[in-house]
């Protein structure tokens, strides 16, 4: 039964949860776009505020667990929502219809992210991983009169259901051999020498979640759905999906002993490969800015996996560090493409020609955009910096030279299209058609936002002990 | 018991393939529920007769009215193979004879003496089920109800009919 130190190691989760039903109840009654966004916001910090007394409680409801990795991750979760609640705001204004859905959506799919960063049971597994996508599905083809924006909530809707056709079937594989579904349990039982059918059925499960790492076999649906979707549905994707789907995969991996059996290790190295080449290489000639973000961030999966493949407390630490560069270039790579075209205005400002000369209109963005690449790129002195260099010593510790090797290239390889990027917004403009950021983006509170967050990723790469210290920290909580 | 739960097995295996391969959605639907009722009976069959009755009345119950009246609707205008003979046996012997199958199982079954008495592992009733569910599962019942707001809402936005773009273009026209 659920007792009171259960609900209080939930506290995030069910303020999210509250937050949703009152925004749902707020919308019914009177429909308000600035208060709509204030409230979920409110919401997010709420639970953000409360994940302190959460990691105290004594001990954790029954099917899950909030453990070091479930705080962190339930960390980066919330702080990436407000993010994108914050860009959100401005971007819907010029949205015509309804616009306060969106805020809905994006608490359950907070809500089952929350859920699932913290699932240690692979009945919870399955329902939050459902309740994060089922929403994101709602978010992506928001503008639904748009063409490409319904098709890539369609787009993702069916490869989803088919990612998920596979998970289930991976995780009824190890029912059928272990006959339990707790992780705990799982692990008890699979600590004798796993047979064809649980690595089958483990092989599977990481199928189906290496759809929504868009890892690189299964990565075909990414370009079209992060080009297709409105901006805040994209950053949300980029963000807030792939980090809990890559907390609860860490979780499998950290726990299970079968994913530690050198076929599955094998297995997991190769698609490592695969994603970081494959993501780069796709990347290469990509004029569309938002498709060339999704193969990056296929890219730096690949990159992540690295840390799955090795394992223990020192790939947890190096997945941590990682996660919050990742999340926080990202976030201000996306949010440039968000302020640049808010209000929404139909289609998004993501071809390559939208940034020319953009430095020259405005700086301020211009900065960010720079800061935000060079950190995707791995440029010291910024955070993505920290993260590949945590990747690579960890690699290179643990003798995996040809993981080690996929980076140097991959990186390589990258740093031909970021700086292509990074050269465009400095070339002086040609007069073509041009998508401009509102006057005052600097004044309203996404703007505010992305500048935080562009001075957070410089101050990650410079002083980087804080956060490192945070994650260390919270990898040893058991 | 572990005859009825192979050929179910394989009746729900082969009325899936008839789902996928039919041309026309009606037979497919039919297909469908022919399948539903074979994974029904394999429920049956591991004791799990609550499940069982679940699947029959949640799924070939209520989800295939909803199934036949998308069809249905769909169907309203453009039928063009109307001139098809509905009724010829190559339409509905496939899905009889699977069902038949399905039947004189359970009537082996049924002759056989009560399910109760048949089955080997313990029984899943009604009972353990919900004690389950409103127990330690509480979380996943909450859960997979903000799962089912979210569906709701995104079905409701997505399927919205009054787009104020198109009523701009028209004009005064509402």
């Amino acid at each position: 039964m659920l007792t009171l130190n259960h609900l209080v190691a939930l506290l995030p989760l069910v303020i999210v949860a509250i937050t949703a039903v009152a925004v749902m109840l707020g919308i019914a009654w009177r429909r308000h776009h600035g208060l709509t966004a204030l409230a979920s916001a409110a919401g997010l910090l709420l639970a953000l505020l409360a994940l302190p007394i959460a990691s105290g409680a004594p001990d954790s409801p029954p099917l899950m667990r909030v453990d070091g990795l479930a705080i962190m991750a339930s960390t980066l979760v919330l702080l990436s929502a407000l993010v994108t609640v914050a860009l959100s705001h401005h971007y819907l204004t010029g949205y015509i219809g309804p616009r306060e859905e969106f805020y809905l959506l994006l608490l359950c799919a907070v809500t089952g992210a929350l859920g699932l960063v913290a699932s240690d049971h692979l009945a919870t597994l399955f329902i939050s991983l459902e309740l994060l996508s089922m929403p994101l599905y709602g978010m992506l083809a928001y503008s639904f009169r748009a063409e490409r924006s319904l098709e890539a909530g369609i787009k993702y809707l069916i490869l989803s259901a088919a990612a998920t056709a596979f998970l289930l079937f991976g995780m009824a594989l190890l029912y059928a051999r272990t006959g339990r579904l707790d992780l705990a349990g799982l692990v008890t039982v699979l600590a004798t020498a796993p047979d064809t059918w649980m690595l089958a059925g483990a092989a599977l499960l990481l199928a189906g979640l290496g759809f929504k790492l868009s890892v690189v076999p299964f990565h075909l649906w990414t370009p079209d759905v992060y080009q297709g979707g409105p901006a805040p549905a994209t950053i949300f994707l980029a963000t807030v999906s792939k980090l809990a789907v890559f907390a609860v995969l860490m979780r499998l991996v950290l726990e299970a002993p079968v994913f530690q059996s050198d076929r599955l290790a094998t297995l997991i190295t190769v698609l490592a490969l695969l994603t970081m080449l494959g993501g780069n290489l796709l990347a290469l000639f990509q004029s569309n800015l938002k498709r060339l973000l999704g193969y990056s961030s296929i890219a730096h999966f690949g990159y992540l996996l690295v840390a799955v493949v090795a394992g223990g407390s020192l790939g947890m630490e190096t997945a941590g560090v990682y996660l919050v560069t990742y999340l926080a270039t990202t976030l201000a790579a996306f949010g440039v493409v968000t302020q640049l075209s808010s209000p929404f205005q139909g289609e998004d400002a993501a071809g390559l020609h939208h940034y020319r000369g953009l430095f020259w209109r405005r700086p301020w963005l211009a900065a960010v955009m720079t800061v935000s690449f060079l950190s995707l790129a791995g440029i010291p002195l910024t955070a993505g910096f920290i993260g590949k260099f945590y990747v690579i010593a960890m690699g290179v510790a643990d003798n995996r030279w040809w993981l080690v090797g996929g980076i140097v290239v991959g990186s390589a390889i990258g740093l031909f299209y970021y700086l292509r990027v990074m050269v465009t917004l400095y070339l002086p403009e040609p007069g073509m058609r041009r998508r401009d950021a509102s006057n005052d983006w600097g004044s309203r509170i996404g703007g505010v936002t992305l500048l935080a967050t562009a001075v957070v990723i410089l101050i990650l790469g410079i002083y980087p002990t804080p956060m490192i210290d945070w994650v260390v920290g919270l990898s040893a909580i058991r | 018991m572990e005859l009825a739960f192979y050929l179910s097995g394989l009746v729900a295996v082969l009325a899936t393939l008839g789902v996928i391969t039919g041309t026309s959605p009606v037979h497919s639907v039919v297909y469908l529920i022919v399948s539903l009722i074979a994974v029904a009976l394999v429920f049956f069959a591991l004791g799990a007769p609550f499940a069982g009755a679940l699947e029959i009345i949640v799924y070939a119950g209520a989800i295939m009215v909803l199934f036949v009246f998308v069809v249905m609707m769909l169907n309203l205008r453009s039928d063009t193979r109307t001139d098809q003979p509905w009724l010829h046996p190559r339409q509905w012997l496939g899905p009889a004879t699977l069902a038949l199958v399905l039947l004189v199982a359970i009537m082996v079954l049924l002759a056989r003496g009560s399910p109760g008495t048949l089955i080997d592992g313990e029984l899943l009733t009604a009972r353990s089920v919900a004690l389950t569910l409103f127990g330690p599962w509480l979380m996943v019942v909450e859960l997979s109800a903000i799962l089912l707001l979210a569906a709701l809402v995104t079905a409701s936005h997505v399927g919205r009919r009054n787009n104020p773009l198109h009523k701009r273009k028209r004009g005064g026209n509402p």
